[in-house]
């Protein structure tokens, strides 16, 4: 039992900080979306929002793609498989401790 | 602003992500005025097949109604309003592509339908159940069903509504076919104008620009 939650101390620490859990968690479920739809799901500040999806992208968690549906400007944002990986680690870790 | 560690109370991520997307899902609305309607439609059609005679037209395009149209209505809405949000309101909603739903689940969906209607028709005609169990039934079930999909209080409140209108009917003494009607028709209203207000106040919040 000490051992499953000595592990918690191995617990990724970019997924685990509990905005970017949303944020990750919400690209898990779905293929992909843009910033407003976070913004608007996961109620962050926008400045808020940009600042934890510039780390995740720095990490390698998602990748950021801007772009254009007619007149109206995009900017979407998917997990990578290093940020799935990342996910299903950390929700290992997460459910052998608890 | 939602607060973020409020949110994700559950450490789960899955819990966490279905959560989230409930709520962003049905933050406009849309979802309860394509309820409401389906509920209205289905109040009239089964209105029209308890008044109209059995051989006239309308009643046999009232029976196909129920049986063709309400089911492509009921699994089609989904599709629907994420073609609405995406040609009218992305702006607003943002976009969002979902995972594609395989064709196994939806098959298996609609089976489990069909073998639980046949379920529940036979138990009816074999038990004889009274009518006044039947709408109680259906209202409490439905009731049920409402509040944990919606799973937000407004859902909550509708579903104890619906349970609520069905008891009553229940011991109204009404006839199955009316009473039906009656609760779908209620159910219907109180749906759709949840759903507007909702989509007014949605549609009336200043929209953000720039990211």
């Amino acid at each position: 039992m000490s051992a499953k939650i000595q592990r918690l101390a191995e617990v990724d620490r970019i997924i685990h900080e509990p905005a970017r859990l949303m944020v990750v968690a919400l690209l898990a479920a779905v293929k992909e979306a843009d910033f407003r739809y976070l913004h608007q799901s996961t109620g962050l500040t926008k400045g808020n929002l940009s600042v934890h999806l510039c780390k995740l992208e720095e990490a390698g968690y998602i990748v950021i793609e801007k772009t254009f549906r007619g007149k109206y400007p995009l900017t979407i944002c998917r997990l990578t498989e290093r940020g799935r990986g990342a996910l299903d680690n950390y929700r290992r870790i997460i459910k052998g401790a608890l | 602003m939602q607060n973020a560690s409020s949110l994700t109370g559950s450490s789960d991520p899955n819990a966490v992500a279905r959560q989230l997307m409930q709520r962003a899902y049905n933050r406009d609305g849309l979802p309860e005025i394509a309820m409401g309607l389906i509920f209205l439609l289905a109040s009239g059609i089964i209105y029209a097949r308890a008044v109209l005679p059995q051989e006239s037209i309308g009643f046999k395009l009232a029976v196909l109604a129920f049986a063709l149209l309400l089911p492509f209505l009921i699994f089609g809405s989904p599709w629907a309003l994420e073609w609405v949000r995406r040609r009218y309101l992305m702006e607003r909603v943002g976009y969002v592509q979902r995972k594609p739903i395989g064709w196994r689940w939806i098959a298996l969906v609609i089976v489990l339908a069909a073998l639980l209607a046949l379920a529940l028709s036979e138990a009816v005609t074999r038990l004889l159940l009274p009518d006044r169990w039947l709408l109680a039934g259906t209202g409490l079930l439905g009731g049920a069903l409402i509040a944990w999909c919606g799973r937000l209080r407004r859902f909550v409140i509708e579903g104890v509504l619906m349970a609520a209108t069905g008891v009553f009917l229940a011991f109204a003494g009404v006839s199955l076919e009316i009473g039906s009607t009656m609760l779908l028709g209620f159910q219907g209203l109180v749906t759709l104008v949840s759903g507007g207000v909702v989509f007014l106040r949605f549609m009336r919040q200043p929209m953000e620009t720039g990211e």
